[in-house]
């Protein structure tokens, strides 16, 4: 149960942080136009470090978390 | 069962003889910097010497991202250390893992300070910067994946690294056990929480070592990607970050051991041998950083174009040549006398020359930091404007000052409230019974 929460925030983290780099923040390439600058979803940049925090969360979840059965021993 | 013969924590709850004045002084000088940045806030960047470059002939960074990059680069050597620490099982440098850490963490969050100290309009900048900012950017990968996603990294390490030490601080300390009971959430130190415990730092360490080195890189490339600014633009700038971050972070270490050694009485754990292996890591960098800064002297001056030159010629006997010469002189003196510590016996077990050197590229560290961050602004103009000054302005100093106490003072309360070096674990009953 620990162990796949754990696996389930690293996994979402690391695909928010790819969805938010190479999809909703500013498109990459050759700036030519105005929208290079401008991230496609508001916000997109927070998703990229929310992302980053999730994956790192998830060694506060691996620690913390009570997982019976395993502590115990 | 754990028996309680460990004294802990270690000094805390206890007041050092100064230690009331010295706090009155470090909460002074904050004061003073919280003064400074009123007047900035309800008087504008004027108060500062910054001022726009080319038609106000002035430098829009100034000390304030000086010190956002020393910082930064303080932080890179503590949580560089503590990684390398676990990961490759160095065990004889626990001892100075949490100061490490701790230093991280401090440094990281003054760089966070010292960024909205130089916004004119901090809650508009924090707010447009994660509505706006493009994660492909360095000044995004500086200013935020730094701040948030590598502070928070540490400060997660920090926390889980501490949790056994909060344990046992619960079992003896007769104060503040709600601190130490919220700190250790629980923790029993069985056999199964140490096995989870070790796997899950050793994971955070393995990850926490790319974005380090990608955080600390990028800082690099917020200069050395400018191709229109003579002085910035190379590609040495994000190694020479880094190496650098490292010299004056271990450098800072090295101050702090020497001082938790001293006023904690610390002998037994902070060895002789732990300063050692910082005198020789010192050197290495040092070596590396010289060669660093005489290629890049040599490629400026030989094939360098003439604005390049003219930034070059600046730093080497213009205006900033007594910082650029003050500043590679002292990296220069500790090397010499990290050479002179290890080639002679008599001084090979003292570690006032690796205090020393800590101070010293520390001094050179802020002066070279200084110089990457000013004179391409003044003097690395390719338009055709006059050649700008800057200098710092009362509040940016007061407002820096301000900035160290507080940091300081966050450092001596940690200390104070929580054992800075890792405690030894206490032997357990079915441990006792099988000796």
């Amino acid at each position: 149960m620990r162990r796949g929460i754990v696996v389930l925030m690293v996994v979402v983290g690391f695909v928010l942080q790819a969805t938010a780099f190479f999809f909703l923040a500013a498109p990459l390439g050759t700036p030519t136009a105005v929208r290079f600058s401008e991230p496609r979803l508001p916000f997109a940049p927070l998703l990229f470090i929310v992302g980053i925090m999730l994956v790192f969360s998830a060694a506060l979840v691996y620690e913390l978390l009570p997982d019976r059965g395993a502590d115990e021993g | 069962m754990v028996t309680r013969n460990v004294t802990l924590p270690q000094q805390a709850g206890r007041s050092p003889s100064g230690w009331y004045a010295t706090i009155a002084v470090l909460v002074a000088l904050i004061a003073l910097g919280i003064y400074a940045y009123s007047r900035e806030l309800s008087e504008g960047m004027a108060v500062t010497g910054m001022r726009n470059i080319g038609p106000m002939g002035g430098a829009t960074w100034g000390l304030y991202i000086t010190f956002v990059v020393y910082f930064v680069g303080l932080s890179f050597a503590g949580i560089s250390t503590a990684a390398v620490i676990r990961l490759a099982r160095i065990d004889r440098l626990r001892p100075i893992s949490r100061m490490a850490e701790l230093l991280t963490v401090i440094t990281l969050a003054l760089a966070g300070l010292a960024i909205l100290a130089d916004l004119g309009q901090p809650l508009r900048g924090i707010v447009n910067l994660f509505r706006y900012a493009r994660p492909q950017s360095p000044f995004f990968g500086t200013f935020t994946l730094v701040i948030s996603g590598y502070l928070f990294a540490s400060l997660v390490y920090l926390y889980l690294d501490g949790r056994r030490d909060a344990w046992l601080s619960e079992q003896t300390a007769e104060r503040h056990l709600g601190f130490y009971r919220l700190w250790a959430a629980g923790y029993r130190d069985t056999p199964a929480e140490r096995e989870r415990h070790d796997r899950a730092t050793f994971w955070l360490a393995i990850a926490i070592v790319p974005l380090l080195v990608t955080a600390h890189s990028t800082l690099g490339f917020v200069f050395g990607l400018q191709v229109g600014r003579p002085g910035w633009f190379s590609a040495l700038q994000a190694p020479a970050f880094v190496i650098l971050a490292g010299v004056s972070g271990l450098g800072m270490l090295a101050i702090i051991a020497a001082a938790v050694r001293r006023w904690l009485h610390r002998e037994e754990e902070l060895t002789v041998a732990i300063f050692r292996w910082l005198s020789t890591a010192l050197t290495i960098l040092l070596l590396t950083y010289l060669y660093l800064v005489v290629v890049e002297l040599l490629t400026n001056l030989y094939t360098g174009s003439s604005r390049e030159r003219d930034v070059m010629s600046e730093l080497l006997f213009g205006e900033y040549a007594w910082i650029y010469w003050g500043a590679v002189g002292t990296f220069v003196i500790a090397l010499v006398l990290l050479l002179v510590r290890a080639a002679l016996p008599s001084l090979r077990s003292a570690v006032w020359p690796v205090v020393a050197v800590g101070g010293l590229v520390n001094l050179g560290a802020i002066g070279k930091r200084y110089l990457i961050v000013v004179p391409s602004q003044t003097k690395g103009t390719l338009l055709p404007y006059d050649e700008g000054s800057y200098t710092p302005a009362w509040t940016e100093f007061a407002l820096i000052i301000g900035l160290i106490a507080l940091g300081v003072l966050a450092y001596l309360l940690f200390t104070r409230y929580f054992p800075i070096v890792e405690l030894p674990r206490p032997a357990t009953s079915e441990e006792k019974e099988a000796r």
